[in-house]
Formats: C-alpha cells, structure tokens, sequence
C-alpha cells in the first residue's frame, strides 16, 4: 500500500470520512427515525435499537472526522471497517428474510436495502482496507505515523 | 498509540457526547425502546384520546373497524398497489399531501388505520410516527398489514 501516492489516500479519506460524516447528520437529528429504522430489520433485541440510535451516529461523526483529519486514523478506519462489515451483514439477512425495509443508512432519504446498498459497502470496506494499510501518510495530526513501521 | 486504545477512545467518546445530547435535547429518546400499545376493542380504538397516540391492531379488530367504514391508508410505495389494496384504502407516496387528503376526509382527532405489506414492512409504523408529528391525534397500525389481509381471503379493489 505504501507504493501508493499518499495524496491519492487523503483524497480516498477524505470521501470516506464525508461519507461517514453526512451519514449521521439526519441520525443525530432523528435518533427517533433512526430507532426505528434499527427495530426494522428485527435483530437488535430489548429495545436497544434506541441505545444504538443514540451512541452509534456520535460513533460515525468521530470515525468520518477522524479519518478526514488524521486523528486516531488506524482507530478510525478499523471501527469504519468493523461497521461497514456489520451494515453488510444486517442487509443481507434482511433481504435474505424477505423485508423490503429502509436502510437506514442515513445517506439517502427512504433508500431501501438491497444489493446496491451491498455493493456501495464493499467499496468503502475496501477504502477503509486501503487507509489502514497505507503507512505512507500526509495531514495526520495525531498521532503520528513513522515511515519505518 | 496502537488502534486498539485508539477504538476505545473513540467509543468511550461516543457514548459520552451521546448521553450528554440526548440528556440535553428536548426531543431526546429513552435509552430503551418501549413496544407500541395493542388495542383490541374496536370500540376502545376509536375513542378520542386526551393525548396523540400510536397503537396497533391485529386482522380482526382491522376486519371490524374496516366494516364500520373507518378510513384506510396504504403506507406502500404506490407501485405496490398494482396488487390491489384494502377497498377503499387512500395512498400517496408524499406525506403532506397524503395528510392534507386524511384531514379533509375525517379531521385530527378521529381514529384512522394505516397498513402496509407485512409484520415486518416498518412503512406503517413510520408514517404514522410522521402523521402524528403533522398533528393527528389517533393512529391504528394494522400489524400484519396487506399479506394477512390477503391471507384471511378478505376482500381487495384494483385501481383501474
């Protein structure tokens, strides 16, 4: 990864930091929309969809400023990757269970899950997959990466 | 700093900026959800309530409130009703015209039912959620919605 020219991987964090920025927007102004967007897919149990829907938006605005600003990076794009690893799976199982659900994905108002949901995941997976592995790093404020590692 | 410390620290934040906004906003939720209230007397459904309300209604209670000539509304995307609807049901894909045809028909205050494909559709229960901040009072969420409607070999119209 380190072959790869460094402002290519900031101009790769900056859009998947956007992307995880601009999807907790409407979440943190919604957390009760979003609540139920969790309850939908019928995995989360005991009411926790609400204890998600107030923690996980926070989680998405830290992860995209993180990524876009170069604070804790490595901490960052491994929860964005974790994530994006989960959001994969909860839209398969509810497809694969026959619900034609919103996403809840925050990017794009009464989307619905399907594949391209699926696809679009993968894509940012394997953003986050680039970021973490790349050592060769511009505009980290903290902390910072060594070359040698 | 190895990533691990770093995830806990951005979780540990998240929590805390979570808790401290939630407490602080005045739209903020309970930390755990509470299930939608089940009513089963029709009669009880269509009493006009001191406070907005959301609850839900199952096949039968649908079936009599149906009968008894209470408005329908058809929380799916207007494709689906290609496959018919609940006679006399009204749709719109846009909330606000959809709520102005709801307020013309019977008002704020009266009961009204919204359905949509399945147990597990969700549509209805966020309409409703939507329907109730425009400021109507009684809301009836028909769980089971269109499949157990079809299931139970009910009546159904076409639009034409």
């Amino acid at each position: 990864m380190n072959k790869i020219n460094p402002y290519l991987i900031l101009l790769i964090r900056c859009l998947l930091g956007l992307v995880f920025v601009y999807a907790s927007y409407d979440k943190i102004l919604d957390p009760g929309k979003f609540a139920r967007d969790i309850a939908n897919y019928h995995i989360v149990p005991f009411g926790l969809e609400n204890s998600i829907a107030i923690i996980l938006p926070w989680l998405e605005l830290l992860i995209g400023a993180g990524i876009i600003l170069g604070i804790f990076l490595d901490g960052s794009v491994v929860l964005s990757g974790s994530f994006l690893i989960l959001f994969i799976v909860m839209i398969f199982q509810a497809m694969m269970r026959g619900f034609n659900i919103e996403c809840g994905c925050g990017l794009k108002e009464g989307e619905m899950v399907g594949w391209s949901k699926i696809l679009e995941n993968i894509v940012f997976l394997g953003a986050s997959y680039i970021v973490f592995y790349s050592r060769n790093r511009v505009l980290e404020i903290y902390p910072k990466t060594p070359l040698s590692e | 700093m190895n990533y691990q410390k770093q995830v806990i620290i951005i979780i540990a934040l998240s929590v805390l900026i979570g808790a401290i906004f939630n407490t602080l906003r005045h739209d903020g939720i309970k930390w755990l959800a509470e299930p939608i209230k089940t009513v089963t007397d029709p009669e009880d459904a269509l009493n006009i309530l001191a406070e907005p309300s959301i609850r839900e209604i199952d096949i039968e209670t649908a079936r009599s409130l149906h009968g008894a000539g209470v408005l329908f509304v058809d929380a799916r995307a207007e494709e689906y009703l290609l496959e018919g609807f609940i006679p006399g049901s009204i749709a719109d894909d846009d909330v606000e015209v959809l709520s102005e045809k709801i307020n013309t028909l019977i008002g704020l205050d009266k009961g009204f039912v919204i359905y949509c494909s399945d147990d597990d559709c969700g549509s209805s229960e966020e309409l409703a959620y939507e329907l109730q901040d425009i400021g109507f009072n009684n809301i009836l969420v028909f769980k089971g919605g269109w499949r157990s409607w079809t299931d139970a070999g009910l009546e159904i119209e076409y639009n034409e």
